[in-house]
């Protein structure tokens, strides 16, 4: 599965880098040059990226979990195969990630005992359940291509190794996407019983998709350092129209309905209703909709949905069983300190 | 043609047992996707997971096309009496990477075996394809082989883990040589020789082993020994085929 690279709560910056270095700096990103790991950057344009990479790289290797869940019951050969790919992928994009953020200045095995004690986060969309087979179609049709779009955008970003990360990572995410398409397509051209299932498993990730690309930036976001420093170059709300311009009426020509859905806590489906906003307009060519619930979405990211202490738990299960391998090959792992 | 004439047949007997070895191996390796003690190694070990499966679907289409059947069918439809892997494939691993790691690597250097012999056969295009398989079947010996040895000589700790889950695995590995039913009652019957082929993976075996510091005596089982290769799973196997089956079986007969 593939992470946006969208940390929601930028931390306060103090810009504190020597003026004429800093406005020569701007001036090269401004010009269109890559920053690359050797050159002169400020303090804090170094902890904002490797956050962002950091969190990028923790989101694919924790997006491989509930897809993973799954290859077992792939129901034909070659399904099977994809999904062990896709996943596969996903975690190659990790290692791809904090290879990014090791070149930074942090250890790998200072990154993967933040993620399991919870002193770092992922992206929030895994922190939701996979209750059926369609639920994987929909990840990685509504997912992925989510993904693809923010992505797009980061691979426009001024940082060279996140940059040319992104660019590999975008054409392995198109094959994510397709395959997601062909699954949701096989399913809508089935059985009443797989078109159900598409359809229950679409309500759970419709609004999931929305919440993808993260809360509205604030007005000024122009003038903030993750846009003006190109590690990010387009607004959440912006790239969630984009969205929502191109799958709602996908959807629809699927035959799903599009719907507005309240939650239980196990992220399970309690109503859904069809969204009476949604329509598109003619003068705009944008189509309006419900906002998903965004109380939820901070909910989640402070740790209390449906799926996180599951998440980090078999993310540390896997650290704490693997340890004596990279222990025996001089990697240096040492004992995880206790859960945060 | 039937399930049932395609499981009569001697040689099909033969590509189905190691197809089923390799459906399921690659199956409980793919769930360790994500989750291996390092990501280059995690990377790798689903890479050799995709070779197992895409190896059995190899093999399926073979028998898929020579009786007339879906090669999805033959993966997943048939009762699990039917299917020939032996037992040491779907042994679980609860999440210990030492015994992953030589399941694998014991398995693997079996399956290398068997292609080479399957690949000197003249029926249709089975020993074209078999040729193919092996070029990939010898990367996986190589590459398991080397971390037995990393592992096996890394560090006590790692020694001790290594030496523990072959302990578990040794006795059924000699199993793998298990003689599927139908006209393979004599040695000469195994494809070339069930004996000369165990003695040749033994020594092959033994050779990385004495390297990688570890030890284990493994026997050719009585002929009258059954096990896998002739239906007769340990329990895990029904829950695991049970799961593999799950979606396909939700809604029978129809795509996915």
């Amino acid at each position: 599965m593939s992470g946006a690279a969208n940390p929601v709560t930028p931390p306060d910056i103090t810009i504190t880098a020597d003026p004429e270095k800093l406005a020569e700096f701007e001036q090269r990103i401004s010009d269109g040059v890559l920053i690359e790991p050797g050159d002169w950057m400020p303090d804090s344009y170094r902890a904002l990226m490797l956050r962002m990479a950091e969190h990028h790289a923790n989101s694919e290797i924790v997006g491989a979990l509930p897809e993973g869940e799954w290859i077992t019951r792939a129901p034909s050969m070659l399904r099977k195969l994809a999904l062990t790919a896709k996943v596969q992928d996903e975690v190659g994009h990790g290692q791809m990630l904090y290879r990014v953020s090791q070149e930074l200045g942090k250890s790998r095995d200072d990154m993967l005992r933040d993620l399991v004690t919870g002193k770092t986060k992922y992206h929030n969309c895994f922190n939701y359940p996979c209750p059926t087979w369609a639920d994987i179609a929909m990840i990685q049709w509504l997912i992925d291509g989510a993904a693809i779009m923010n992505q797009k955008t980061l691979a426009d970003g001024a940082y060279g190794p996140y940059v040319r990360t992104m660019n590999r990572i975008n054409m392995e995410e198109a094959f994510h996407f397709k395959s997601g398409e062909d699954m949701v397509l096989t399913l809508m051209s089935g059985t009443r019983g797989q078109k159900s299932m598409a359809q229950e498993a679409f309500d759970r990730w419709w609004p999931i998709a929305l919440m993808f690309f993260g809360p509205a930036d604030k007005p000024n976001a122009e003038d903030l350092p993750p846009m003006k420093w190109r590690m990010k170059t387009e607004r959440n709300d912006s790239l969630r129209q984009r969205f929502v311009n191109r799958f709602a009426p996908a959807a629809i020509d699927l035959g799903l309905i599009i719907n507005v859905t309240t939650k239980d806590e196990h992220g399970l489906v309690t109503s859904a209703t069809p969204d009476e906003e949604l329509g598109l307009n003619q003068s705009t060519g944008n189509w309006s909709y419900t906002q998903p619930d965004w109380d939820e979405f901070w909910r989640v990211i402070r740790g209390n949905g449906p799926c996180n202490t599951q998440r980090v738990a078999l993310r540390r299960l896997s650290y704490e069983q693997g340890a004596w391998v990279r222990r025996a090959i001089g990697e240096g792992a040492v004992a995880v300190p206790p859960a945060a | 043609m039937t399930m049932q004439t395609m499981l009569a047949n001697p040689l099909a007997s033969i590509v189905l047992m190691h197809a089923d070895d390799l459906l399921m191996l690659g199956h409980v390796q793919s769930d360790w996707t994500g989750l291996a003690p390092i990501l280059e190694e995690d990377i790798a070990a689903s890479s050799m997971a995709q070779d197992d499966l895409s190896h059995a679907l190899v093999l399926y289409q073979y028998l898929a096309e020579e009786f007339d059947l879906d090669p999805d069918a033959i993966a997943f439809d048939r009762d699990p009496a039917d299917y020939r892997c032996c037992n040491l494939t779907t042994v679980p691993d609860e999440f210990d990477w030492a015994v992953s790691m030589c399941k694998r690597w014991l398995l693997s250097t079996y399956t290398k075996l068997g292609l080479d012999r399957l690949a000197l056969v003249d029926e249709g295009d089975l020993g074209d394809r078999c040729a193919r398989l092996r070029d990939e079947s010898a990367i996986h010996v190589a590459h398991l082989g080397a971390w037995m040895i990393r592992l096996g000589t890394g560090s006590t700790e790692s020694n001790e883990r290594m030496q523990a889950a072959l302990n578990l695995l040794a006795e059924e590995a000699g199993m793998m040589f298990e003689p599927p039913d139908l006209g393979f009652e004599s040695d000469e019957g195994f494809c070339c020789g069930r004996g000369e082929m165990f003695d040749e993976w033994a020594t092959l075996v033994g050779a990385t082993l004495s390297e990688a510091g570890l030890q284990a005596s493994f026997t050719l089982p009585d002929q009258a020994a059954r096990g896998g290769r002739r239906g007769e799973h340990a329990g895990h196997f029904s829950e695991q085929h049970a799961e593999m089956t799950e979606v396909r079986r939700a809604e029978p007969a129809t795509a996915w």
